[in-house]
């Protein structure tokens, strides 16, 4: 204690004895953490399960059971074509999964790495790739997704480009913010000191201390992700009909709203559920992980 | 603060740049014959042929570009296919209605977003501040689009309070803002629902800061330390929240726009992508990113006139 | 307001001599006792600590980090972070206890009748508000001015705290003063109603050496001046030795050692002081020689439940029945104002050679 009198005494955290001990029982005491979870696990069965899980086939129209109320037939009656609402809403998870899991893959992985190699390497390589993203940025992300979809025709494989180039640069950016704070700590220095190389630091230390933040703008992206492939669907750019997806079973309900509400309604409720779920997961991660990264991931995720 | 402007202006000119470039290829990336598509149903090879060459197809990349950057400049973004407009004059037309519902949206946004983050976060763990996180939940969850029809069916059809439709062509001031009522109510809660998480995040931010124990420590008044001291703050992040939320908001404009059927840059561009009218799509889609770019530049100016640490740069 | 503020002055001695209530102290701690949540219920990391300052003294208190000389402090004012919360004792200013009062009763306290100083300057400031806004800010917190009194006050205490330029300085922000510097502004705020007692939390161990000394001759005449009682916490023994009156001595939430400093740097009667002293270098020991410390690390706050909580790393009673067993209590050796909690600290000597 007097032999250092040179650095600040860092006063012990009593509020940190509060916590649970384990690395992972902070994570599963967190309420919103595990509802989301659960819930994100509960979906993935029914969207495997679709096949089994399904009463009808989401397909099969009989016009002689038009807008059937519900029933132990049909649980949530049937729409225009006389298609049973559940089995579709069913099949419709198996869209939103694939797309939320393909946008966070390919979003990811292409942005944390611009994010990265633009934060990490500065100079001029920074400077480009900041001038790209901000370009890319000045589009609000639905648009540009919609201008992408509009463009290359309508079908699952052009939602997840459109939708994942429209989020590349919002990752990138805050990948970025986050690897400027790790490389100036000290053992970035440290390893540079003994000669690692830049690629072997950027791979080796700086991404896997981002790995915190980036999987907190996993679930972020996941929910836009759903969010706006729904909305593509809506507007009738998105995956064609009769392929059920929620985004476009409200749009044919709208029609007929007025009177028979439950095919809308019931649609959005999935989709609010899922974008829920997947909210209180990155809630829980941000509030678990780490608290500084609160400032981080919060307000470029659009 | 006029030391900064040419290099704001520079950012913002190269920006913009940037912006029809990624504009004009996007609009080359359209697998196939632009002008095939385009003609659909009543291509012949001559009709191809005679587009093509109006459009300038034929010529290299490089040079098409460069015709396009010169033309856009003099306002010249092209002709609509569908109504034989110029395209800047179809999208100029519907500029308005869109600035009426993003204005008002927005405003009703911040209204309502603002206050409750703040309150919110000066009552964290009360039950005050978990009601307004669900809500707040929710409003992000729910895409906006259902929202509108929720609305549409409980506000205005069964409570008749307003009209189904986004518009009428019934002139009139109050007329219109009954009609503007509620799609900017629906889109103004979606958004508020985004700026209340935010803003209360960044309250929380300022509160657990030392210059605000200090306060408390010394005997300030809570109320005036969250309203004075930690709020003129928070207002750095605020503004930056708002920012960003109001080019996200333009994306839901669109779809607020369609769902009550509302004339507007979202509902002109919709149409146009439906109806293959790709000269309007790529000046709308021009036209809104300059103004994201041009309002982002405005908010960067005016973090200087709030934040006195970045003044003396 | 000002009928609420009236509150925090001290009472008249009519009242003073018929209650009881000593008026030596102006500050006075008995048992104060603060807990936090903690794996195995609940961890105290106030452990039953009572002190006391006269008004014009300067106590110090000493300590590692983690062993509750500000907490206690904290405490005393209101301010435990959650989930802490004090569980008892009583905290007297001017002979009123600040526990029994209502909320706004106890803000009414804080920066008029009690005051403290932290140790960060450079986050202590607000940085968007200019720094006579700030002092401003605290005048006005306690008594109803006008801006222009506030102004004038508030430059008057610039000058006092010795910031040239007093008057220009007044506009300038945070971020266009010195470390030391903002420490002095934070002063001026600490004694801007001339509050009873001040506590100095550690207030330059974030300083330079030739600032700190800058730092704490202002408090120590400041001190002089007003008659103000002062708390220094520190753990910077040359500081004390300097600086203090008195001194204690605490070690995981608890007093071990307490007594005028002269006292206890002549002749410590606790083998963790004892063991502290030992720690610092001295510039005419023999070259080579090995710096000492105190191997181990000390215990969480409140952790060690029984027995003495240095135990473990005490030279003295390290597997000791009495020191394993038996919380040891302060009690006097020597003159009566020197007190230790050791089983041993009437034969200290004879323990260290039989070691």
């Amino acid at each position: 204690m007097s032999n250092d009198t040179s650095r600040p005494a860092l006063e012990a955290d009593p509020a940190s004895l509060a916590k649970s001990p384990g690395r992972f029982a902070p994570l599963l005491s967190h309420p919103g953490l595990m509802t989301g979870a659960i819930v994100l696990v509960v979906l993935v069965i029914v969207a495997i399960g679709a096949p089994w899980l399904a009463p009808h086939s989401p397909l099969k129209t009989d016009l002689m059971a038009a807008f059937a109320p519900p029933s132990l037939t049909y649980p949530l009656g049937t729409d225009q074509f006389g298609r049973c609402v559940l089995s579709r809403l069913i099949w419709g998870s198996r869209v939103s999964l694939q797309v939320a899991l393909s946008v966070v893959l390919l979003s990811l992985s292409v942005g944390t790495l611009i994010g990265a190699i633009a934060g990490y390497a500065g100079g001029w390589t920074e400077r480009l790739l900041t001038a790209l993203t901000d370009v890319l940025l000045a589009f609000p992300g639905f648009l540009l997704a919609l201008a992408i979809v509009a463009a290359r025709g309508s079908s699952l494989e052009s939602i997840v480009l459109a939708v994942s180039v429209a989020y590349v640069p919002r990752v990138a950016v805050v990948m970025r913010a986050v690897v400027l704070t790790i490389k100036s700590r000290p053992f970035i220095e440290a390893s540079h000191a003994i000669g690692m190389s830049h690629l072997r630091i950027l791979f080796r230390h700086v991404i896997p201390n981002a790995m915190p933040p980036v999987i907190v703008i996993a679930t972020v992206s996941a929910a836009t992700a759903i969010l706006a492939e729904a909305g593509l669907s809506f507007l009738g750019l998105g995956v064609q009909p009769p392929i059920p997806t929620w985004g476009n079973i409200i749009s044919d309900g709208q029609t007929a709203i007025i009177n028979h509400p439950l095919i809308s309604v019931s649609a959005g409720l999935c989709i609010a559920v899922t974008v829920i779920a997947l909210n209180l997961m990155g809630d829980g991660l941000r509030d678990t992980l780490d608290p500084q990264m609160r400032r981080q991931t919060g307000a470029r995720m659009f | 603060m006029s030391r900064h402007l040419p290099r704001y202006l520079v950012q913002l000119l190269g920006t913009v740049i940037g912006v029809v470039t990624v504009t004009f290829f996007l609009m080359r990336a359209i697998p196939g014959d632009p002008a095939l598509y385009m003609l659909g149903d009543y291509a012949t090879s001559d009709s191809v042929a005679a587009l093509r060459a109006k459009l300038g197809l034929d010529r290299p990349v490089i040079e098409q570009y460069l015709l396009f950057m010169q033309r856009a400049v003099t306002g010249d973004l092209g002709t609509s296919v569908v109504t034989g407009q110029a395209a800047l004059t179809e999208i100029l037309h519907s500029v308005p209605w869109s600035i009426s519902l993003a204005v008002s949206g927005m405003a009703i946004a911040i209204a309502i977003g603002v206050p409750l983050g703040v309150i919110s976060a000066s009552r964290q763990g009360t039950w005050v501040d978990t009601a307004v996180m669900i809500v707040a939940l929710g409003g992000i969850s729910f895409p906006v689009f259902w929202i509108g029809l929720v609305a549409i069916l409980g506000l205005s059809h069964w409570a008749g309070l307003f009209p189904t439709l986004g518009a009428s062509s019934e002139k009139g001031l109050w007329t219109s803002l009954h009609h503007l009522a509620l799609p900017a109510l629906v889109l103004g809660v979606s958004v508020a629902a985004y700026i209340a998480r935010l803003t209360r995040s960044a309250m929380l931010e300022v509160l657990s800061q030392d210059y605000i124990r200090v306060a408390r420590a010394l005997g300030v008044p809570e109320r005036r330390i969250l309203y004075r001291l930690a709020l003129r703050n928070a207002m750095v992040p605020i503004l930056a929240v708002i920012s960003v939320t109001f080019a996200w908001s333009l994306g839901n404009a669109i779809l607020v726009e369609v769902v009550f059927s509302r004339p507007g840059l979202g509902s002109t561009i919709m149409k146009a992508v439906l109806a293959r009218d790709y000269q309007l799509v790529q000046a709308g889609l021009l036209l809104l990113a300059t103004a994201v770019v041009l309002l982002n530049t405005t908010f960067d100016a005016l973090y200087v006139v709030i934040d006195p640490r970045l003044r003396s740069r | 307001m000002t009928s609420v503020t009236a509150l925090c002055q001290p009472p008249p001695l009519s009242l003073v001599a018929s209650s009881g209530v000593s008026s030596e102290f102006a500050l006075e701690i008995r048992h104060l006792r603060t807990t936090f949540p903690g794996p195995d219920g609940p961890v105290a990391i106030v452990d039953d600590v009572s002190l006391a300052v006269r008004p014009g003294e300067m106590l110090a208190v000493v300590g590692e980090s983690g062993s509750g000389k500000s907490m206690t402090f904290l405490s005393a004012l209101g301010l435990v972070p959650k989930p802490g919360r004090v569980e008892s004792g009583e905290v007297l200013v001017g002979g009123r206890d600040l526990m029994r009062m209502r909320p706004e009763e106890l803000r009414a306290c804080r920066g008029s009748a009690i005051s403290i100083i932290f140790q960060d300057p450079m986050s202590g400031l607000n940085p968007v508000f200019s720094v006579g806004e700030q002092i401003g800010e605290v005048l006005r917190a306690h008594r109803r001015i006008s801006p222009a009194q506030a102004k004038t006050q508030a430059i008057d205490l610039l000058n006092r705290v010795q910031i040239p330029d007093a008057r220009r300085r007044f506009d300038h922000y945070p971020h266009q003063f010195s470390g030391g510097m903002r420490q002095r502004v934070l002063t001026a705020m600490a004694i801007a109603h001339g509050p009873q007692v001040l506590i100095a939390d550690e207030p330059t161990t974030a300083l330079d050496v030739t600032v700190q000394a800058q730092v704490l001759d202002l408090i120590d005449s400041l001190r002089r001046e007003a008659g103000m009682a002062v708390v220094l916490i520190t753990h910077d023994l040359g500081i004390v030795a300097r600086h203090a009156d008195r001194m204690v001595v605490m070690y995981a939430g608890r007093l071990v050692e307490e007594g005028p400093v002269g006292e206890v740097f002549a002749a410590p009667r606790h083998p963790y002081t004892i063991s502290l002293l030992r720690c610092i270098p001295h510039l005419d020991a023999p070259a080579g020689a090995d710096l000492m410390s105190i191997s181990g690390q000390p215990p969480l706050s409140g952790s060690v439940r029984q027995g003495c909580p240095f135990e473990a790393r005490c030279y003295v009673g390290r597997g000791r029945e009495e020191c394993r067993g038996t919380r040891p209590q302060l009690e006097a050796v020597g003159s009566p104002a020197h007190l230790s909690a050791c089983h041993f600290s009437q034969s200290l000597e004879e323990e260290e050679a039989r070691a």
